[in-house]
């Protein structure tokens, strides 16, 4: 075993015990709140869980993508809700290191290890079509000044620094950070979805924030490349927390087949209730073959996006169809609120939609696959 | 405060399993971790370096595959880790180990305290931590559920046993072994995880101790194990007892007599 891979294992493991420890015992009542009971995510940034893909000179541990994803595929099987929190923290550290000035990285990543980051571009007109967005940003001196209103912002209320992707005064596209601190930023309403219901999803209202020049991500015209690229780390991300969920859909099903009877005969030795527990295995690896290959191929610097849009349409898909099939083995228990798999068949369909629909997804699976 | 840690390796509890025919504890292909008492002594430990400063450094006797649990300690933010590793070291019993490791902390030298867990999940004999307190000719305190720094060389140590609880001043040097109602263990963090890469970890054999070659490995161990089995499992009985609640006492008080 290599240096990397022993790093990797004791990862895995620590965010296994932490899950099952402080996680997977609050999953229920996470759902059942909407929201993370006090302290839970307090607990998170003590234990140094928004660290893990930050660079070591920031003060992070530095760990790949590869490793984040697996970590956040075993935090998904206990709770997928906090999963999708540092997905949301972790894509938009990505598009720090990767486009962020080394002024404008100095001044905000060595916060990110107690401070979520958010990056957002979706507005009340629409989501999936970035081009249209009516978010200003203005220069005025050595200042932008924007002015704009973004929803459905994974961690919105609870993140304290914003990716705004805005059109500038000549309609080019281009990203700005925002602190939650700067004088006319406004948290607006928090959604209330019916799944990952501890992630809070919400608005900010952007009424004439003033920035200083360095916080531009990148540089002015590589908004949408941003926005792209945070899409396809999301959706690595993605995959991973849907094959975690797939997992617990299998874990519930295969328990409840083992102990419940038709007449003397263990469920699980019914032909039946045997392609249903197999299709869900191997939705589970095929979500997982995915979300590995494109973590692989985004560590290696290859392209990813695809393979990225895969892992996130297939597996919402799976993981919607296998909870189905996993309350289809529990029968009406169930289909009842004391069971898990109703809240996870929710919390799967949010992905069909977040970071870009299955349409969205499969239109660009077709077009990279017709450009080939 | 200079403290030793003295942890073992064991199999993770919900993977192991005796091989029938040879009775024995099958251990090949098992994940091993930090036996949990040990973690709670190593959290002690940690507690302690926060109150009086000073390093912590872990120690353990065995295989070269006990670095990953040496390393698990040290990403919980331990300082420095000792494994005393050899051949010759095999099988020993819990007075050959005492005497192994009691030769470590004395070559590690200046030692305030030695933390142990009370004992170990997959041996469960507690021999060890008074063992090692013998050969160093040290003060011990064992199962201690609590443990305070009085002075710079003072601790107070709660035990609870059975029918007492005792608080017992002990002046350092000295050996306390430890109950897992002492703390919680911390978990490992990602940033310790990769820095744990960057600690020592010393291996040292017999020879680098000077060790007794008749104290050492199965010459030095006077336990013979003849064999390692589960206990059978006897099948619970039950008896209804009659639905009037009179012959249901009248039964249930032949029964208890």
């Amino acid at each position: 075993m290599t240096v990397i891979e022993d790093q990797n294992r004791m990862l895995i493991q620590m965010v296994k015990e932490f899950t099952a420890n402080e996680l997977a015992p609050l999953d229920m009542e996470i759902d059942q709140k909407g929201d993370y009971p006090a302290g839970l995510f307090q607990r998170v940034i003590d234990n140094g869980l928004l660290k893990i893909t930050l660079p070591s000179q920031y003060g992070g541990a530095g760990f790949d993508y590869t490793a984040a994803a697996d970590a956040l595929n075993k935090m998904a099987i206990g709770n997928a809700s906090m999963a999708v929190t540092l997905e949301g923290h972790f894509k938009t550290i990505e598009q720090f290191t990767k486009y962020g000035q080394p002024s404008l990285n100095d001044k905000y990543l060595p916060s990110a290890g107690h401070r979520i980051f958010a990056f957002s571009m979706t507005e009340p007109s629409g989501g999936s079509n970035p081009k249209g967005i009516s978010t200003r940003a203005v220069k005025q001196g050595d200042n932008w000044v924007i002015t704009g209103d973004k929803i459905m912002i994974t961690n919105g209320g609870l993140a304290e620094v914003y990716c705004i992707l805005s059109k500038t005064e000549d309609d080019q596209m281009a990203v700005f950070v925002v602190d939650k601190d700067m004088p006319g930023f406004q948290f607006g309403k928090r959604e209330d979805f019916i799944g990952l219901r501890g992630t809070p999803v919400g608005e900010v209202v952007l009424d004439h924030v003033v920035v200083p020049a360095d916080h531009l991500l990148g540089k002015v015209g590589q908004g949408l490349e941003i926005g792209d690229n945070a899409h396809a780390d999301a959706r690595v991300l993605m995959g991973a927390i849907l094959a975690g969920i797939i997992e617990h859909e299998l874990g519930i099903a295969i328990n409840y087949s083992k102990e419940r009877k038709a007449l003397t005969t263990p469920l699980y030795q019914l032909q039946v209730i045997q392609e249903k527990i197999a299709d869900i295995a191997i939705a589970r690896q095929n979500t997982r073959a995915l979300y590995q290959k494109g973590a692989q191929q985004k560590v290696a610097n290859q392209l990813y996006a695809e393979t990225a849009a895969m892992a996130k349409s297939y597996g919402s898909r799976a993981a919607v169809r296998s909870g189905d099939e996993a309350l289809q083995v529990l029968g009406g228990y169930g289909y009842s609120r004391e069971y898990p798999v109703e809240h996870l068949i929710r919390d799967a369909r949010a992905m069909e939609l977040a970071e870009g629909t299955i349409e969205k997804m499969n239109l660009e699976i077709t077009n990279a696959e017709i450009a080939k | 405060m200079k403290i030793v840690v003295g942890i073992k390796q064991v199999p993770q509890a919900d993977s192991v399993k005796i091989d029938p025919q040879t009775n024995n504890l099958i251990r090949s292909g098992i994940q091993g971790v930090i036996n949990p008492f040990d973690k709670n002594a190593i959290e002690a430990a940690l507690r302690l370096r926060a109150q009086a400063g000073g390093e912590v450094i872990l120690l353990s006797m065995g295989p070269d595959s006990y670095v990953t649990s040496l390393r698990d300690g040290l990403a919980m933010d331990a300082d420095q880790a000792v494994l005393v590793s050899s051949r010759a070291l095999g099988g020993a019993d819990t007075l050959a180990t005492g005497y192994t490791l009691a030769k470590a902390i004395e070559a590690i030298g200046d030692v305030d305290l030695v933390l142990l867990g009370r004992q170990s999940v997959d041996a469960d004999t507690g021999q060890v931590g008074p063992i090692v307190a013998a050969y160093l000719g040290l003060p011990q305190v064992t199962f201690a559920e609590s443990i305070s720094l009085e002075s710079a060389n003072t601790i107070i140590a709660k035990r609870q046993l059975d029918t007492v609880i005792q608080d017992i001043k002990v002046t350092t040097p000295a050996v306390i072994t430890v109950r897992s109602e002492l703390n919680r263990p911390r978990y490992e963090t990602p940033v310790n995880i990769k820095q744990s890469f960057d600690k020592a970890v010393t291996v040292w054999s017999e020879t680098d101790l000077n060790l007794d070659p008749e104290q050492i490995g199965q010459a030095g161990s006077p336990t013979k194990v003849t064999s390692v089995y589960a206990p059978e499992k006897k099948g619970r009985q039950t008896t209804t007892l009659p639905t009037d609640p009179t012959q249901a006492v009248v039964e249930l008080l032949n029964k208890l007599n």
